[in-house]
C-alpha cells in the first residue's frame, strides 16, 4: 500500500460514503419524489444494476434534481468500481467508515454489499475488529494529545499525478 | 498543542515494558530510536496494554483481508475520527 494512487482511491471512497450516509440518515423522506422523470429512471436503472437491489434512499432523495443525481451517481460508481483497489475492499472501507460514523444506513448498506460481493463472516469481523481497535487508539491518542511520530515508516511516492510529468526528487538539504 | 502528559522515555520504564517495545519494533519492522508514543502509552499499564495489543494484532493479522488492507482500514478509521496521530 505504498503507492499514493491507492490512498487517493481510498479517500474518494471515504468521502462519497460519508456524503451518501449524511443524506440517507437524515429525516429527508419528504424529498423523495413520488413520480420520476425518464432522466431519473435512466440513472435509477444504472444504480439497480450496480447494486442488484432497489435504489437506496441516498439516491432517491436527490431525484428532485436529475442533473445533480446523475453527477453524484457517476462519482459514486467511479469511486466504488474495481480499479487499483478491488470493489469488495472498497466496501470494507465504506463499512468501516459507516460503523465509525454511526451511520445506520451506511452500516446496513455496506454490510449487505460486503456479503453480496463474497466477503465472509470472518472478513466482516476482521473489518469490525480493526474499526474497533483503531476507534480505541484514536481516542487514547486524542485524549493525551499525542503528536504523530511514525511518519518515517512509509516511503514517499514520487510518481506524478495521472497524466502528469515526473519531477526529480528534491535534493536533501545538507547539514550545516 | 503539546501532549496532555509527559511521555516518558523508554529508559524510564521497567524491564518488562522493554519486551513490549521490542514486540512493537518487530510488529512495525522498523528500528525506532525511541518507541512510538502509543507504545509508551500502552506500556504504562501492561494489564491494559497487553490484552489491547494482542487484540489489535489479532485484528490486524492476515485473514480474508491482508495486513496491508487492514492498515488502510485503520488509517481510514483514524481519519474519520479526525485523529492526527
Amino acid at each position: 500500500m505504498t503507492d499514493d494512487a491507492l490512498w487517493y482511491e481510498a479517500a474518494l471512497v471515504v468521502g462519497i460514503t460519508n456524503a451518501l450516509n449524511v443524506v440517507a440518515d437524515a429525516p429527508l423522506e419528504a424529498l423523495e419524489p413520488a413520480d420520476t422523470s425518464p432522466e431519473v429512471e435512466a440513472v435509477y436503472a444504472e444504480i439497480r444494476a450496480f447494486y442488484e437491489r432497489a435504489v437506496p434512499a441516498a439516491f432517491r432523495r436527490l431525484a428532485g434534481d436529475p442533473g445533480y443525481l446523475a453527477d453524484v451517481w457517476a462519482a459514486t460508481r467511479r469511486a466504488f468500481s474495481d480499479n487499483r483497489l478491488p470493489r469488495p475492499f472498497k466496501e470494507a472501507l465504506a463499512f468501516a467508515v459507516s460503523v465509525t460514523t454511526r451511520s445506520a444506513f451506511g452500516t446496513e448498506f455496506h454490510l449487505h454489499e460486503l456479503r453480496r460481493l463474497g466477503v465472509g463472516e470472518r472478513g466482516v469481523l476482521e473489518v469490525l475488529g480493526v474499526t474497533q481497535m483503531f476507534s480505541s487508539y484514536t481516542k487514547i491518542a486524542d485524549t493525551l494529545q499525542l503528536e504523530p511520530d511514525m511518519h518515517g515508516l512509509a516511503p514517499v511516492d514520487r510518481t506524478p499525478a495521472p497524466g502528469g510529468e515526473a519531477r526529480p526528487a528534491p535534493e536533501r538539504a545538507e547539514a550545516p | 498543542m503539546p501532549p496532555t502528559v509527559r511521555l516518558r522515555d523508554a529508559s524510564e520504564y521497567p524491564d518488562p515494558a522493554h519486551k513490549l517495545f521490542e514486540l512493537g519494533k518487530r510488529w512495525f519492522n522498523y528500528d525506532f530510536t525511541e518507541p512510538p508514543a502509543m507504545s509508551r502509552v500502552m506500556a504504562w499499564d501492561p494489564e491494559f496494554g497487553g490484552p489491547h495489543g494482542r487484540a489489535m494484532k489479532r485484528a490486524m493479522g492476515p485473514g480474508e483481508f491482508t495486513r496491508a488492507e487492514k492498515e488502510m482500514v485503520a488509517a481510514v478509521v483514524s481519519g474519520v475520527n479526525a485523529c492526527a496521530y
